[in-house]
């Protein structure tokens, strides 16, 4: 008896302790509330997926954070002049996980596979694909598609084994997930993690990565945490090595333990004051443009995030071409102004500090969404359109139900939301007339603006071209005072330098497999 | 017996379809749409109706709930609209987490609250009482988010005795156990007190005094045994919450199960995975309802006489 109680202690004992054994060799990174729950690794069909798909998948293209594309399953591509023809020079050499080879042949099987998916957009503009030789492949476009690169570039564009995938079905992504990418999948739960085992025959990194491979982190958990706090408890105990996304909250309190460092890379995201153009007193430009220069983003920045990130003065992220606008159109901090506009456009200041026109407060509804960050942005929002005499009453909104009042279109008035996007079509999903309500919750409809969009969105032919013709747009829509531009946050990560060892640079636009392959851990 | 448990189960089939209607009305009538979910930058009108069509959400709402019904009576709950997989199957894998934990609490907070109400009542108006009834009180107003936060700073965070999160080993069950079981406590302790206190004024109790039995053994023999019919009632709607007990705390503690399920789903608006959760949760309320009526009339046969 005395025997079996010490075994079944023992027993219990060392259930506790093999996770730190067997992590003396291994990391484990966790994803936080945006990307929980990606349901699988299936690039094609999945519209959601997490930071582990790039360490699974490979793409033809990488972007790096000044937007320079750069080959990883791909060695060189080149446009026909008129746009219609894109060929693409293979690596030699690259193996799926399962051993399949990876050729043009794999092309011609891949691009017709995103038919009738939610992500079919991406190729669209591709009429068929034309196997030249092994290594060599041909896109004949439908019409000139001078994003074709981006697309190409995208997380949704991993490309997976053909054998695997027919085979697998709807299973492909859950119980199996087969590309060329620096690790293998080894179990996904959904939800909950994902354990990857390196790929050792991964030898084809792209010129974003110091190492090309195999990477050196030899068994991989990327988990998923869905609360900040216990992602950051988590990190201050060595629970997990590496968060990929740290909320600017918490910047701080990490900056201040002795073992983690945290990295930051150029951000994704733009949030913003999108105005509604089609309800009072916001049909007026003038009261539009006054409550616009009412944001001091500089006070923002400072304030609430230590001066991390960057402020924002048009929609774009600024390592964008099209975000770079004639600074005439750029919108920021000018009171003065704003309250000139306002008297212009007839509302005085009345006793109580609040102005007023014809009898009636210049009181507004502003909206929000949960989460800390976003009520503190509005309350410092409000409090700066106070100062020049508006009153603005908050609402709190979960982020399903804010989208659903926005499709009442004359409801809201102001909100306060963000955006992360690398491409400046996504002008065109947040004011295209196509979208009143939600996506575009200014309400523009204005035909300068809709003939600016057709151009930029269909008429361009080259990428220099497009940006272009992209710039004009985004200036037209800010010439609007659709919205007020707040602040462009810089995407941080961070990391236990106990146990990791990261690349001094990050390149890409997001931490993804081209950094991941050189992080090694500390002995 | 075996008449009052089909009367019972047969009372359960209109509460069933009530239950049922409710749940699929709320999630349909709370503002928000999947879809919106799916649609990626660049998606068009058309998509959006094409989406709409595909998971049937462009049908009216009644012709919606009976599809629902139809499917749930051969046992299908419908494919996830996000996760893309049957429903049936995200709840089967996340169940057996959620029932661990919901057990374990449920053993703990019985074991616990069994013991400090017996223990207040032993003590009556004394200091004791009062600190046991003092501390339990904090633990039932204490949002069980908060202290399970507390509970990580105290055994993970400052004394390194516990994993902050996740279900990687025995060991990380501990602290979501305890957050999720002393929010039971404080409930099984109170009934356990008043239900003692109430015995031990009793006829009966008064003469086992005067036959010279000692305090302990009335009390511990007679009065505590006759003092578990309440705590029985209680116990079986705490079954009942054996899932629905731990829905943020499984959040809180990165655990996989239904809490987590249903979260993740209802910000996503992925109405079959809530439809299916929340069934589960009601249909181990009925079931957990069921069985302390059952429990509670085996015990005293006045119950199920009265029933009749």
């Amino acid at each position: 008896m005395r025997h079996q109680i010490k075994a079944a202690l023992l027993s219990a004992t060392m259930l506790v302790a093999l996770p730190a054994a067997v992590r003396a060799q291994d990391a484990i990174f966790a994803v936080t509330a945006r990307e929980v729950g990606a349901p699988s690794y299936n690039p094609i069909t999945a519209t959601k997926l997490n930071s582990a798909n790039s360490l699974i998948f490979d793409r033809l293209l990488l972007q790096d954070a000044d937007q320079s594309f750069h080959g990883l399953l791909a060695t060189s591509w080149e446009s026909s002049p008129d746009g219609m023809q894109w060929t693409f020079k293979l690596k030699p050499g690259v193996k799926f996980h399962n051993g399949e080879p990876f050729n043009a042949r794999v092309i011609e099987w891949w691009v017709p596979k995103f038919a009738g998916t939610e992500n079919a957009y991406t190729v669209e503009a591709i009429q068929r694909v034309e196997v030249i030789d092994d290594l060599t492949v041909r896109f004949h476009m439908k019409q000139p598609d001078p994003n074709l690169l981006f697309n190409l570039a995208s997380s949704f564009m991993g490309i997976p084994a053909p054998k695997a995938y027919d085979a697998l079905g709807d299973k492909f992504g859950v119980a199996e997930a087969i590309g060329t990418g620096p690790f293998k999948m080894e179990k996904f739960t959904v939800g909950q993690q994902t354990v990857l085992v390196r790929n050792d025959d991964y030898k084809w990194g792209s010129d974003l990565s110091q190492n090309k491979g195999p990477a050196k982190i030899k068994r991989l958990t990327v988990r998923e945490i869905a609360e900040d706090s216990t992602a950051f408890l988590e990190l201050k105990t060595g629970g997990i090595d590496m968060v990929y996304t740290v909320p600017t909250d918490f910047l701080p309190r990490l900056q201040a333990e002795k073992n983690i460092k945290v990295m930051t890379i150029p951000g994704t995201e733009i949030v913003y004051m999108p105005i509604n153009t089609s309800v009072a007193p916001f049909t007026d430009i003038k009261v539009r443009e006054a409550v616009a220069l009412a944001v001091n983003q500089k006070e923002i920045l400072n304030t609430l995030y230590g001066g991390a990130g960057a402020e924002a003065h048009g929609f774009l992220i600024s390592s964008l071409e099209e975000a770079k606008v004639d600074p005439k159109y750029q919108i920021g901090y000018n009171p003065d102004r704003a309250r000139a506009l306002l008297d212009e456009a007839g509302w005085k200041v009345g006793p109580n500090g609040i102005r007023a026109k014809d009898g009636a407060p210049l009181q507004v509804k502003l909206w929000t969404q949960n989460g800390t960050e976003f009520k503190r942005v509005t309350e410092v929002v409000q409090a700066q359109l106070k100062a020049i005499g508006v009153q603005a009453d908050i609402t709190v909104f979960d982020a399903s139900t804010i989208n659903a009042q926005y499709k009442k279109r004359t409801e809201h008035q102001l909100a306060v939301r963000g955006y992360s996007w690398t491409n400046a079509d996504i002008l065109d999903w947040f004011f295209s007339a196509k979208r009143l309500g939600y996506p575009n919750v200014s309400m523009l409809d204005d035909p300068q603006a809709e003939a600016l969009n057709d151009i930029a969105m269909n008429k361009s032919k080259t990428w220099d071209e497009r940006v272009k013709n992209f710039r004009a747009y985004h200036e037209y829509i800010l010439s609007r005072f659709a919205f007020a531009p707040i602040y462009e946050p810089a995407n941080s990560f961070a990391f236990n330098t106990k146990k990791l060892t990261f690349p001094t640079a990050i390149r890409g636009t997001r931490l993804t497999s081209q950094s991941i392959i050189d992080v090694a851990v500390n002995n | 017996m075996l008449d009052y448990i089909l009367r019972r189960l047969l009372f359960l089939v209109p509460v069933f379809f009530a239950v049922s209607f409710i749940i699929f009305m709320i999630i349909h009538l709370v503002p928000g749409d999947p879809i919106d979910h799916i649609l990626q930058v660049g998606s068009t009108a058309e998509q959006r109706a094409a989406f709409t069509a595909r998971y049937g959400l462009d049908k009216p709402l009644l012709a919606q709930y009976g599809i629902w019904l139809t499917k749930l009576a051969a046992g299908d709950l419908g494919e996830a609209i996000i996760l893309r997989q049957p429903v049936t199957d995200l709840i089967l894998q996340n169940l057996p987490h959620s029932l661990t934990l919901g057990s374990l609490a449920l053993v703990f907070s019985t074991f616990v609250g069994i013991a400090a109400g017996a223990i207040a009542a032993l003590n009556r108006n004394g200091w004791t009482d009062r600190s046991v009834m003092t501390v339990i009180l904090f633990g039932s107003t204490v949002p069980s988010f908060w202290l399970g936060l507390l509970l990580i700073l105290l055994f993970a965070v400052q004394l390194e005795w516990l994993p902050v999160s996740g279900a990687r080993s025995a060991a990380s069950l501990v602290l979501p156990v305890l957050t999720v079981g002393l929010g039971g406590v404080a409930l099984i302790a109170r009934v356990t007190r008043a239900a003692m206190l109430d015995i031990a004024r009793r006829d009966f109790i008064l003469m086992l005094h005067a036959k010279g039995l000692s305090p302990w053994r009335i009390h511990l023999r007679h009065v505590l045994r006759h003092a578990m019919l309440p705590v029985v009632t209680i116990l079986g709607l705490r079954i009942g919450w054996i899932l629905g007990g731990a829905v943020t705390i499984e959040y809180v503690f990165a655990r996989p199960g239904l809490g987590s399920l249903l979260i993740t789903s209802l910000g996503q608006r992925d109405y079959p995975v809530v439809q299916g959760c929340l069934l589960m949760l009601a249909i181990a309320v009925m079931l957990g309802t069921l069985l302390g009526d059952i429990v509670q009339a085996a015990m005293d046969p006045r119950i199920r006489e009265g029933a009749r």
